[in-house]
This record gives structure tokens, C-alpha cells and sequence, in this order.
């Protein structure tokens, strides 16, 4: 892993034990992202987008979950090798390798502990069903400032009141209409759009150095769309953080994008640059093709 | 900054009263709603009454009533009117206090006075046994996690336990404890059962051993733990799965609070639907360890056929089944803003 | 039978031979909890159906000369304090709840399943009343009220069977109801009504019978095993349920659990415990089952 990299995956393996045997949703995915990049990544439902990135994490559910390959995350200067371990972890039985899952996630999240929220988090594509529903928008907002602010010496933190007001911009900036009466909501009371802004808001609030943006847009309407899009793209900047973003709409994905995988059945097709998928359309993979001729990317005589 | 600060005054005060006014509305209906399920319910009882066969007086009295006796009850319960303003007498006189007087059980006695300090007995055991119970049920439940295959061993005899009848249980457990050492548990049959004229709370300090046991016998016995444990391990495990979860540990925080306030309604829910089968356990139970709560008390009185006493032990059931339902509502409501904005 | 299967199938599939076919198949993929428990329910069936052709006179069982044998093989169970075979009356016991349960349960199912269909599927005006009378039998606490019913009326095993089914209606009712609510909304419902079904055939055939009979069976399962549940603990209380020489579970135990030896007492509970405990996983494993049918 070179200096320069941020999260380096290699021949990421994931499977799931399912009532017809076992499937391999991700076979062997490798990419990485470099500090201040967005990476973006293109596929349809199903091609194992949200495991791929979520296995950085170590949040996948499901049984057995990540079988194999290496995850390097860097988090200042230090690198931490998240699946060196996990052979250990596997055992053979009646002939299929079968994961002691407990111990795993156990291991998993010890590891992640210091890393979560400060070097990576996400935000999750079903904004709903990803914010508590027994506590308020900004209560929850402001469990991310607490979370970022412990890591901190006890001199330099921020106190409570000046929590409660960074929370408030928060809201503010992911273009929350009335700030305040949302900090006291739950999320029942906000639409399915609201929701996504909140939960955009808890996890910029973490001021990652990984962002893993999972169809953040999805649900949300045109005009308020291209305001997240340029939100994110401000905040990238201003940050100076690095970004995964997933989506399925391929103008949004190369406006923010400086670079693509595309994937498809648990396998990374191809990885281009934003520039060449925009301008070098016919001599991409034809899976690409397809995804761009359906935006209405490449004219219908192309095929 | 100011113009989105929290203390802004004017919107501050609109939200909260706002939220009073929900929150007065959501509990007026409740309310409400726990009165008329209370007249329901007693006039459902006094109905039962009514349809006896026979003279009902002459079956409470048997041959030895004196006529003013007769009158006396006749009034009481309101027999010489019509169903609907004999309830309302009968109703008035006990929602004054006066549920009556004992006939064959314990004669000349207040009722209310028999059943009211039996009931706390009878309240206290229920409510013991149900902390018990999900004390142990939570505990279990964190400590095995997910469901392994070899895990058979001790989950096989849980389920077993949702077979078990609470009087089951408490048998077993008197045989047992009487075989082990030697100790005389009032239930082991033994000691005849005996009656204390006036039950006080000095009697459960006396009986602490078989007070325990009844707790323990009840919060194992008829499923309520089996319930318990298996509604909280499902919870725990799909709350571990939940979305949201993932996304409190994605942000570096701490998942307790959030896991153990998301389990507490879901533990409200079981409690409430088990409440009626908890307080029926607690009838029997009593009566096996002879603890001279309002089940030994409602059974003793059943044998004597002594109706006012049978009668006003079941209204006070009525009430108490009402009141904790009224609680854990409100409770659920406390933990969970959805449940006020449902409203009704 | 597997001929006549493999016969017949080409040309038709009769309800029964499909019920049959899956059964059969579906038998060896069932966990060894639901065949246990299924064979202790068709066990306690049959002992049910064929007990009142065998006579009993329990007075006539009576021999102090043999009180409190230890199992044998003339006496596989033991005998009692007075001399009475366990193993006779454990199974005449049977009577005691078979039928009142099979009634009460079949009752529960059918009264509370129509009740919870009417509410879950018109609503407003009826459904609303319909489930506060509901709520209302659901706030009486069914110990309580059994008592004061056996003290008010002559008490009667039928009588017992049947108030405890009342009690249970409501509950019933409420799972039919939810089941109804959620199944309205479902898209092939509203077709059925659009085609202009008649609404009493969608109930009863779409609703009732396709969708909701497994969850009714395991409701009726449930009832069936809280009224051998109320007979042993009535008859345990001793004045209300099956009375001495009579033998019902509960009585036995009752009876015996003051006696010097563990038998007479630990089987008929290990009986009480073992019947329950394999009624409720039947119900269970039917729900189950169907469920993944449909899926
Ligand atoms: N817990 C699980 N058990 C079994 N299969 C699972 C589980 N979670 C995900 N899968 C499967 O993994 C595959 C990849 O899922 P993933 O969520 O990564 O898709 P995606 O590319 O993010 O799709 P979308 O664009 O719809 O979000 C899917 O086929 C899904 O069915
Ligand atoms: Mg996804």
C-alpha cells in the first residue's frame, strides 16, 4: 500500500448463506481511493455495491459475510490491516469453510472501535430505517459531535452548548427549512427526504477522512438533489475528505466522480476516469455502454 | 447563528404547547378509555350475577337466612330494580367503598377491608415475579446472543418451561426444596392450610420463604419467561441487524443507550399481554403456598360460597389489570413518541 | 399409495393426494421437535377418541394391599396411595379434557376467526363496537372470572370449557383482525373485490380459509391446551374440576402430592408438562410450515 492511498481492497470475497446454498454476492473486488478523491462506483441493484463498501466497515449482517481478501485502511499515517485475522476465523466443516461469525464481528468491532466515525463512516442508503426512532433528529446529530469531540483531549473540547449549536448548522447546511423545530423531531415526523438529510448531517458531522456516501440522493427531489450533490462536493473540498459514493444516477456520478468502477454480479467490470467514461463512451465495456446508453448518454446509432 | 438558536423564546413555547396539548389529549383518552373498559367489565359481572339460577339470595344464604338479611342483600345488590339501575346502585355503593359484607366466609366482615390488604399481597407477588422474570430473561439473552446449534441443550428446556403450568412449577419446586433440606415450605401439603383472620403485611415478612417461591414458580411457570427470553432475543438479534444500529457504531458511538431503550417497549408489549395469565398464576400459586393473598383468599371464599367476597376480589382484579395496563401505556408512550402521535 | 400418487398425477391432483404428496416430502425435512411433538399429539388423539369405550370404576381400583408399588410391569406406571394403577387412570384422565378442549378450541377458532374477520375487514362502524366488546371480555382475568362463575352456577366441565373459550376470542380475534387489516391492503384483495366477489366469499374463502387457517389451527391448538391447563389446575384446587374417585390430571396431582413416593405425582405433572409442551409445538410447526409453503 503506498503512501498515498487512503482504503485499499483487494479481491474482496462476500457470501451469504441463503435457503437455496450459499451465494458469493462480492467475487473478488479490488479498487482503492486516494486522499481528496471520490470514488465513484456504478452498477445495478443488486451487483454488491453496499456490501462491497460496507465490509470496510465491518457492518454487513447476514451470515457468513466477508470469506477472504484484504481491507488497508490509513488512518494518519498508520495502517491498519482489518482482514489479516480472519483465516484464523475459518474453520472447514462437512466440507464448506463456515466462519466462527461471533468472535469475528467481536474482533471486528474491537478493531473498528477508534476507527469509526473519525477515519470512515457512511451514510446509509435507507435514511429511514437508519436513524433511531426513539430519539430526536438532533440528539442524534449531536451523538456524532460527541463521539468526534471524545477523541479529543479533554482541554480542547467543544462544550455542550457549542454541541448543541454545531449540530444546529448541521442542519442548517444540508438545507434543513427550520433547523430548530427538526433538532426536537423525531424521525417519524420528517418526510423520507427529510430523513436523508438528517442522516447526511449525522455523518458529515463526524468529519470523517473516508466518506462512504451509499445513494445518498435516492428519494430526494431534483431541485434539493443537486443541492446534496453540490453540498457533498463543497464539503469534499472543504474538508479535505475522501469519498465512496454510490449511486445510480450516472450525470450525478460524473459531476462528483473522479474516478468509476463499474460493477456487476460481485465483480468490478472496469475502473476509468470520469473524463473517459464522459468522452471515450464507445470504448468502454459493454455493460457500461448499456448503463450509459439507458441514461441516455450515447445516441441509440452507437449499439 | 441567534436566528436558528434553540432558546428562541416565542418558537420554544409553541412547540411545548403543542406537545402539552398532544400529550393532555393522548391521556384523556386513555383515561376515559380505562373507565368505560371498568364499567364494562363490572357490568359484565354484575350481569353474571343477575343470571344466576334461581334466587340468588337463597343461594348466598342458603336455608338459614333471616328475612331482613335477605332484604338486605337484596338491596345491596340491587335486585329489586331493573338490570340497568341495579348496576347503577350496585356500581354507586361500590365506587363509595362499600363492596358489601362477608356472608359464610368470615361473617360480618367488610369486604373491602378483606380484600383490599390481600390484594397488595397479591400485587406485590405479581409484580415481584414479573421483575424476576425478565431480569433473568434479559440476563439470558445477552449472554447467549445469536442462536447456535449447540445451544440445544439449554434452549431445549426453556421451551420446555412454556409447557410448564405455574402450579406445576411450584409443586416441584416445594417437593424438591422439601426433599433437599428438610425444609417445610407451607406447600409442601404437610401444613393444612390455615387461615389468618386479617392478612397484613406482617404475614409476608413471616412467610418470606414461600412468598419467594410463589414469585419464582410464577415467573418461570405458564411461559412468561419462555415468552420473555424469546421475544427479547429476537428483538436483541434483529435490533443487532438493524440499520440503524450499524449506523450509531458507523459514527463512533456508544449502541448501549440505544439498544436498551429500543428493548423496552417491545418488553412492555409481552408484560402486557401477560398480565391476566400472570395474575391467574398468582391465584393458584397462592394457594399452593398458602400465602394469604386475594387468590387464597377468592378460592377460600368460592369454597363458602360467600359471593360478596368472590364478587369483590374480582373487581379488584378488574381495576388492577386496568391500572397496569394504564401504566405500561403510559410508560411505552414515555419511551416511544410514536405511540402518542398514533393517538386514538 | 406411492403407486396410486404417481398414477393418478399425470391426469389430476386431488386435494387430498397434494395434501398427501407435500406432507409426506415435507415430513422428512421437519425438525425432530415437530415429529416428536406430532406423534404425542396423534397419541394423545387416540387415546382420546377411544377412552369412553373402555369402562373404568375407580372405586372398584381401590386396594390398599398394593399402595405405592414402584413401576413394574404389571403396574407400568405404579400405583397410587390407594392402590390404583397410575398408568389406568393417567389415561382415563384423558376424558377429562379431550372433549371439553376439542369443543372449546373449535369454538375459540370459529367464533373469534369470523369476529376478527367482520372487524379487520369492514372497519368503521361495526368493527370499532365490535372490538371494544372485545376489549372489554379481554380485561376479565380468566382465573378470576372461571371462579366466580363455578361459584355462581353449578360447576360443570362443559360449562368451564366453554367461558374459557369466550375468554379466548378476543385474542383470537385481534390476530385474525391484524392478518385481515394487513391482507386488505394487499393489491390481489382489492382485485377479488373490483371483480365483484361477494364480500362473505372473500372472507370466508380468500381470507378465512386461504390465508388465515393455519394461524387458526394453532389458535384452537392454543386453546385446546389452556383448557387441559384450567381443568388440572381447577381440579386441582379441588371443587370445581373432575371430582375425586374421578381421575383427571390435575386431581392426581393434587391428590398425591402429599404421598411418601414420587410417581403418583411426578408422572401425571410430567404428563401435564409433555402434552402442553407438544401442543404448542404442533401449532407452531403448522404455522410454520405453511408460512414457508407460501414463501
Ligand atoms: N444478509 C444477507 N443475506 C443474504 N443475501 C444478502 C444479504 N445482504 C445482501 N444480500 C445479497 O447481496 C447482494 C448484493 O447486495 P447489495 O446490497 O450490495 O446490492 P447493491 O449493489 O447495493 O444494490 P442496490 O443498488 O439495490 O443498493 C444482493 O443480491 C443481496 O440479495
Ligand atoms: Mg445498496
Amino acid at each position: 500500500m503506498s503512501e498515498q492511498t487512503l482504503v485499499d481492497v483487494q479481491d474482496l470475497v462476500i457470501e451469504f448463506d441463503t435457503p437455496k446454498g450459499r451465494v458469493r454476492v462480492v467475487d473478488g473486488v479490488s479498487f482503492s481511493v486516494s486522499p481528496g478523491e471520490v470514488l465513484g462506483i456504478l452498477g445495478e441493484s443488486g451487483s454488491g455495491k453496499t456490501m462491497s463498501t460496507q465490509a470496510i466497515l465491518g457492518l454487513i449482517g447476514g451470515y457468513p459475510g466477508v470469506m477472504g481478501g484484504q481491507i488497508n485502511l490509513n488512518d494518519q499515517g498508520v495502517t491498519y490491516e482489518l482482514l489479516k485475522d480472519l483465516p484464523s476465523f475459518i474453520s472447514e466443516r462437512r466440507g464448506q469453510p463456515e466462519k466462527n461469525e461471533r468472535a469475528w464481528r467481536k474482533h471486528r468491532y474491537a478493531q473498528m472501535k477508534k476507527l469509526w466515525g473519525r477515519a470512515i463512516t457512511s451514510i446509509f442508503q435507507n435514511p429511514r430505517r437508519s436513524l433511531d426512532p426513539l430519539m430526536t433528529v438532533g440528539q442524534q446529530v449531536k451523538e456524532s459531535i460527541q463521539a468526534r469531540e471524545s477523541h479529543k483531549d479533554a482541554l480542547e473540547r467543544l462544550n455542550d452548548q457549542a454541541q448543541t449549536e454545531e449540530a444546529l448548522e448541521w442542519l442548517a447546511k444540508v438545507q434543513m427549512v427550520d433547523p430548530a423545530r427538526v433538532y426536537h423531531s423525531y424521525p417519524h415526523e420528517l418526510s423520507g427526504g427529510m430523513c436523508q438529510r438528517a442522516m447526511i448531517a449525522v455523518a458529515l458531522a463526524c468529519k470523517p477522512s473516508i466518506l462512504v456516501a451509499d445513494e445518498p440522493t435516492t428519494g430526494l427531489d431534483a431541485t434539493v438533489r443537486a443541492q446534496i450533490v453540490h453540498l457533498l462536493q463543497d464539503l469534499i473540498k472543504a474538508e479535505q475528505c475522501a469519498m465512496l459514493y454510490i449511486t445510480h444516477d450516472i450525470r450525478e456520478m460524473l459531476y462528483l466522480a473522479d474516478r468509476v468502477i463499474v460493477m456487476r454480479h460481485g465483480k468490478v467490470l472496469e475502473q476509468v476516469s470520469a473524463n473517459d467514461l464522459k468522452e471515450h463512451a464507445l470504448e468502454r465495456h459493454e455493460y457500461t455502454q448499456v448503463l450509459l446508453d439507458a441514461a441516455g448518454m450515447i445516441g441509440a446509432h452507437d449499439e | 447563528m441567534s436566528q436558528i438558536g434553540l432558546d428562541h423564546p416565542q418558537q420554544k413555547s409553541a412547540m411545548l404547547n403543542e406537545a402539552t396539548i398532544r400529550w393532555s389529549l393522548w391521556l384523556g383518552s386513555k383515561l376515559l378509555r380505562g373507565l368505560s373498559l371498568l364499567c364494562g367489565a363490572s357490568f359484565i359481572i354484575y350481569a353474571t350475577l343477575r343470571s344466576a339460577p334461581g334466587d340468588m339470595v337463597d343461594l348466598i344464604l342458603g336455608l338459614n337466612g333471616t328475612p331482613e338479611m335477605k332484604a338486605d342483600l337484596r338491596a345491596e345488590f340491587g335486585l329489586d330494580l331493573n338490570i340497568i339501575e341495579g348496576y347503577g346502585r350496585w356500581a354507586w355503593r361500590a365506587l363509595s367503598g362499600d363492596l358489601g359484607i362477608s356472608i359464610t366466609f368470615m361473617p360480618g366482615e367488610p369486604v373491602l377491608s378483606l380484600a383490599g390488604p390481600a390484594f397488595l399481597v397479591t400485587l406485590s407477588i405479581a409484580v415481584v415475579s414479573l421483575l424476576c422474570s425478565i431480569a433473568v430473561a434479559y440476563g439470558l439473552a445477552i449472554l447467549l446472543g445469536p442462536p447456535r446449534p449447540r445451544q440445544a441443550f439449554l434452549l431445549g428446556p426453556i421451551q420446555l418451561l412454556n409447557a410448564a403450568p405455574s402450579f406445576v412449577v411450584a409443586i416441584c419446586l416445594a417437593k424438591v426444596i422439601n426433599e433437599l433440606i428438610q425444609f417445610q415450605l407451607a406447600g409442601g401439603g404437610q401444613i393444612p392450610p390455615s387461615w389468618y383472620p386479617i392478612p397484613t403485611y406482617q404475614k409476608i415478612t413471616d412467610s418470606i420463604a414461600p412468598f419467594c417461591f410463589a414469585a419464582l414458580s410464577i415467573s418461570l411457570g405458564d411461559g412468561l419467561f419462555t415468552d420473555l427470553f424469546n421475544a427479547l432475543r429476537a428483538e436483541l438479534m434483529s435490533l443487532n441487524e438493524s440499520l440503524f444500529i450499524s449506523a450509531v457504531r458507523a459514527k463512533g458511538a456508544a449502541v448501549r443507550k440505544h439498544l436498551i431503550k429500543n428493548l423496552i417497549v417491545p418488553t412492555l408489549s409481552v408484560f402486557t399481554a401477560r398480565l391476566p395469565l400472570v395474575l391467574s398464576a398468582v391465584v393458584i400459586v397462592e394457594y399452593i403456598f398458602t400465602l394469604d393473598g386475594s387468590g387464597y383468599l377468592l378460592l377460600q371464599a368460592a369454597k363458602n360460597r360467600d359471593v360478596p367476597v368472590v364478587v369483590g376480589v374480582s373487581l379488584f382484579f378488574i381495576f388492577a389489570v386496568i391500572v397496569m395496563n394504564l401504566i405500561l401505556d403510559l410508560v411505552k408512550a414515555l419511551v416511544d413518541p410514536r405511540e402518542v402521535a398514533k393517538g386514538d | 399409495m406411492t403407486g396410486q400418487s404417481t398414477g393418478q398425477s399425470t391426469r389430476q391432483s386431488t386435494w387430498y393426494s397434494t395434501w398427501y404428496s407435500t406432507w409426506h416430502s415435507a415430513w422428512k425435512e421437519q425438525p425432530l421437535s415437530f415429529k416428536l411433538s406430532s406423534i404425542i399429539v396423534v397419541l394423545v388423539l387416540c387415546f382420546g377418541v377411544i377412552n369412553p369405550f373402555i369402562s373404568y370404576d375407580p372405586v372398584l381400583d381401590v386396594e390398599l394391599s398394593r399402595r405405592d408399588l414402584a413401576p413394574s410391569w404389571e403396574y407400568w406406571m405404579g400405583t397410587d396411595g390407594q392402590g390404583r394403577s397410575v398408568a389406568l387412570r393417567l389415561f382415563k384422565g384423558i376424558e377429562a379434557f379431550f372433549f371439553p378442549g376439542l369443543i372449546a378450541g373449535l369454538f375459540a377458532a370459529f367464533v373469534g376467526g369470523v369476529l376478527g374477520a367482520l372487524c379487520g375487514y369492514f372497519g368503521g362502524w361495526i368493527g370499532r363496537s365490535l372490538s371494544a366488546v372485545l376489549e372489554l371480555i379481554d380485561t376479565l382475568p380468566r382465573m378470576v372470572f372461571l371462579v366466580l362463575i363455578c361459584t355462581i352456577f353449578p360447576p360443570s366441565i362443559l360449562l368451564i370449557s366453554i367461558i374459557s373459550s369466550v375468554l379466548f376470542i378476543p385474542s383470537i380475534a385481534t390476530i385474525i383482525r391484524r392478518k385481515v387489516e394487513a391482507l386488505g391492503a394487499e393489491d390481489y384483495i382489492l382485485a377479488h373485490v373490483a371483480h365483484g366477489f361477494h364480500p362473505l366469499k372473500i372472507i370466508s374463502y380468500h381470507i378465512l380459509w386461504l390465508q388465515c387457517r393455519a394461524l387458526l389451527t394453532r389458535q384452537m391448538i392454543f386453546v385446546f391446551s389452556y383448557v387441559l391447563f384450567i381443568e388440572t389446575a381447577l381440579s386441582y384446587l379441588g371443587d370445581y374440576g373432575v371430582q375425586e374417585p374421578y381421575p383427571s390430571w390435575g386431581n392426581m396431582v393434587a391428590q398425591s402430592r402429599i404421598s411418601a413416593v414420587a410417581w403418583p405425582w411426578a408422572l401425571p405433572a410430567l404428563a401435564i408438562i409433555i402434552t402442553i409442551a407438544a401442543l404448542l409445538a404442533f401449532g407452531d410447526g403448522i404455522a410454520r410450515r405453511e408460512e414457508e409453503v407460501k414463501r
